[in-house]
């Protein structure tokens, strides 16, 4: 084999690594660019705000985006306390014992079950077992399961971040560990906490499999009375227009694509933004 | 008063710790308990080893080797574009471009794992899948192949993200060393920094690994869903999680179909659960060293 | 002459490793005490064990007792010792608000106290014995984390005395501080002895010798001698204490 010149073999590498970014990178771009290009032109007020007619090849998404909202406002609602909670044990009150350890080692195999099988649990427990039937609410507990090794990892990262000194000079008043934690700690986590918690919703904004056999429906007439209804939601419907109804006219299904991506899209930006500007403005 | 009302909220932070484990057992209990009633009359052998998965055929058969080759042929797919790009990627970004581009770059990366698997499986269904067909003049684009290339996207934000946290948490002065003694940056990012991070790296790889195996609709969509043993990768396949999510629908409830779908779940369960816990092995060597 | 504090027996270890043999010491109420010793020599797990801010260190363990006023303090909650025994720390902390509610922080948690009338003279209280009202009235809702050095350590000196302690320990105050603002800080220290006990934990010498009545040499966990300063730094009974006190180590 050539020995290659250590400053040649160096330059080749380097052209290497871009390739593999810009390879990595711009296929993702072009997708997006792809539903935005095709489905701005399907974007108006009535596709946003309307019932879907003629078999869903019509009329607008309305049911979709509002049963999604539903479910992911119930799922973050359930699962941001019990999160944030968890994440102060973990943070603030956990020894470095044999318990500790199993509730670190459960977290992250919640972090690592495949969604479908976050289905599959939702449908036995909370649709089966609790009888809370095909609903907003089995879907949404379902979803803050998944959702809640996410909350509890950002959150603990959140708390990590305040210095120690701080719950020292609070402590070393006479202040109470759960006051220090309460009037020092929390109020200087929460703005990593909240960004954490707006990547968590748009994440289970675009999740399919949790809520397939557990919240949604093919087409719901009404939009939803009560948590106790079913209800159609924005990933499902994009599924099943996309794969299920023939003759679909291609730019509602690319206006539904986009519908979602920006929803998602939108909430990640904020977090992030949220993010860079608060680091920026911590003061320690 | 406040006493007591601190000890009251310190037990409820505490149940909410447990509420994690309690999770875990719940999940595990009620796959294995469907499961189980499923194997008292299915043997285990032949529902592992079975060739033919015809759930509602008369009599029915419950094999899912097909939907293991399936899930592990696209999944080795997905892991051989993802790998070596989500790597190389990361240490583009950690190692060479300056500081402010890799900020807009990570962020980018983190946009890209939000994109939910719904649109990235519709926008290959449309772009990839008639490509695909007519490159490799295939009866169908919906293919393994397919399917890996559009996971491959899904599982490159999890390896970028975590290689690049590995590569950069290696000490500063192991890179120093190496630079004084003439080595260019290539060869110290190579010899030195690339094996520093490993352990890190490869838990990337194995959390990349289990959001591939795991993924469900994208794979749904693309890989044509036949439940045969495929002879190579321009062939349709059905992996696991795709069986359970297509059919769950279809059955009745506590059926044999019904449960055999949550002794697939059990499986898959099982195989992700030993993957995050090794690539969790992993990540914390790394935080040791 | 008053003892404030009875030390008796103190043994501490970190890992069952021991860092403070066996002390017995008494604390005089109303005065100064300055514990010096080179780095290791356990001052500051002695002074973080009479607030028991040690407590929290899993790693932490103790033999012997402590009594503040014939109460042995590990016999009352910790949390009630804390607001008698108030500590500050080397480096200054501001916690991360107001300088008006970084002085409110602790009164409105430990007392409940809500009234805005009692909240702001407990302000100019603390802050006027801190000396610092003069240079902050005008801006009480600014950021703590604005300050200097020398008026943020002020401030948490004014945080301490918001909640009326009966000692309060200073761990090298200083050490972190330019002359002028250490000047003050002393300064002020000489001036709160009136009503308070201090236990200083310094390793400047000549701190030492500036502002206490009583000082007590430490080497590697052991007590080696105390006595009133003066005598202490003109006729040490012991070699090691002449040994630091004349910079030979340390």
């Amino acid at each position: 084999m050539i020995k290659l010149n250590p400053k040649l073999s160096q330059k080749f590498s380097y052209t290497l690594l871009c390739l593999a970014a810009i390879f990595a990178i711009v296929p993702v771009l072009l997708m997006v660019f792809i539903i935005i290009k095709n489905g701005a032109s399907a974007i108006s007020w009535e596709f946003l705000s309307s019932m879907p007619k003629d078999g869903m090849r019509g009329g607008g998404i309305l049911p979709a985006i509002i049963g999604t909202l539903s479910i992911v406002s119930c799922a973050i609602i359930v699962t941001l306390p019990i999160g944030v909670c968890a994440a102060i044990y973990l943070n603030e009150y956990a020894k470095d014992n044999i318990f500790t350890r199993i509730i670190k080692l459960a977290i992250v195999n919640l972090a690592g079950v495949p969604s479908v099988v976050y289905g599959l649990f939702g449908l036995g427990i909370f649709v089966m077992f609790l009888k809370l039937g095909v609903s907003i609410i089995a879907g949404a507990l379902t979803l803050s399961i998944m959702e809640l090794p996410v909350i509890i990892t950002t959150a603990k990262s959140a708390l990590n971040s305040v210095p120690y000194y701080f719950r020292e000079a609070s402590l070393s008043l006479g202040v109470s560990r759960w006051q220090t934690i309460r009037y020092v700690v929390l109020p200087n986590a929460i703005p990593g906490i909240l960004t954490g918690a707006i990547l968590s919703i748009a994440r289970i904004s675009g999740e399919t499999a949790p809520i397939l056999f557990t919240a949604v429906a093919f087409y719901v007439p009404h939009l939803p009375h009560s948590i106790f209804d079913q209800v159609m939601a924005l990933p499902y419907h994009l599924y099943i227009i996309s794969t299920q109804i023939p003759n679909m006219p291609k730019d509602v299904i690319y206006g539904t694509a986009l519908v979602l991506l920006m929803m998602v899209l939108t909430m990640s930006c904020v977090a992030i933004f949220a993010r860079i500007y608060f680091r920026k403005r911590r003061k320690w | 008063m406040q006493k007591v009302l601190d000890l009251i909220i310190e037990k409820i932070i505490f149940i909410c710790a447990i509420a994690s484990i309690i999770f875990v057992i719940l999940i595990f209990s009620f796959l294995f308990k469907e499961g189980l009633s499923f194997f008292k009359n299915y043997e285990v052998s032949k529902f592992i080893g079975g060739h033919f998965w015809y759930p509602s055929s008369d009599p029915a058969s419950f094999g899912i080797l097909s939907l293991i080759v399936g899930s592990v042929l696209v999944t080795l797919g997905a892991c051989a574009i993802a790998v070596p790009i989500g790597i190389m990627t990361a240490l583009f970004i950690s190692e060479i471009v300056p500081k402010g581009a890799r900020d807009v770059l990570k962020s980018l990366v983190e946009l890209m794992a939000a994109i939910p698997s719904v649109v990235i499986g519709f926008v290959g269904m449309i772009t990839l899948v008639p490509l695909v067909k007519s490159i490799f003049s295939l009866p169908t684009g919906l293919t393994a192949f397919s399917g890996s290339i559009m996971l491959a996207f899904m599982a490159i934000p999890t390896i970028v993200t975590i290689s690049e946290d590995a590569i950069r948490s290696v000490p500063r002065h192991y890179k120093q060393g190496a630079l004084a003694l003439g080595a260019t940056k290539w060869q110290t990012l190579r010899r030195i920094v690339l094996k520093a991070a490993m352990p890190g790296i490869i838990a990337a790889v194995m959390l990349g690994i289990s959001r591939v195996i795991g993924e469900t609709m994208a794979v749904m969509m693309i890989t044509g869903n036949a439940a045969h043993i495929p002879h190579s990768i321009f062939e349709p396949v059905r992996t696991m999680t795709a069986t359970i999510a297509a059919e769950m629908g279809e059955t009745v409830r506590s059926g044999m179909h019904y449960k055999s779908l949550f002794a697939i779940g059990l499986v898959l369960f099982l195989i992700t659960f030993l993957i995050n816990f090794i690539a969790d092995l992993f990540l914390g060597k790394n935080k040791n060293t | 002459m008053v003892d404030k504090i009875k030390i008796e027996n103190l043994s501490c270890y970190y890992n069952k490793k021991s860092v403070l043999e066996s002390l017995n010491l008494n604390i005089v109420k109303n005065e100064i005490l300055s514990v010096i010793g080179p780095a290791n020599s356990g001052k500051t797990t002695f002074l973080r064990t009479l607030n028991r801010m040690n407590d929290f260190d899993v790693t932490y363990s103790r033999k012997g007792n402590v009594y503040l006023d014939g109460d042995n303090i590990f016999d009352i909650d910790a949390e009630s010792l804390r607001r008698r025994v108030g500590m500050l720390f080397a480096m200054p902390i501001p916690l991360p608000m107001s300088i008006y509610d970084n002085i409110t922080y602790a009164p409105k948690r430990l007392d409940l106290i809500t009234k805005k009338s009692e909240l702001d003279s407990i302000v100019e209280r603390s802050l006027k014995d801190a000396s610092l009202w003069d240079e902050v009235k005008d801006r009480l809702d600014s950021s703590a984390m604005n300050m200097s050095g020398g008026q943020q350590q002020r401030l948490c000196i004014a945080r301490v005395l918001a909640i009326n302690p009966e000692v309060i320990l200073f761990d090298e105050p200083c050490s972190g501080l330019d002359p002028i603002s250490t000047a003050k800080v002393e300064e002020l220290m000489i001036d709160l002895k009136e009503k308070y006990t201090i236990v200083l934990v310094t390793n400047n010498v000549k701190q030492a010798s500036r502002v206490s009545y009583t000082t007590a040499f430490f080497l590697m966990g052991k007590l080696i001698e105390i006595d009133q300063t003066g005598k202490l730094f003109i006729s040490p009974k012991e070699k090691e204490t002449e040994d630091y006190i004349t910079g030979r180590f340390g």
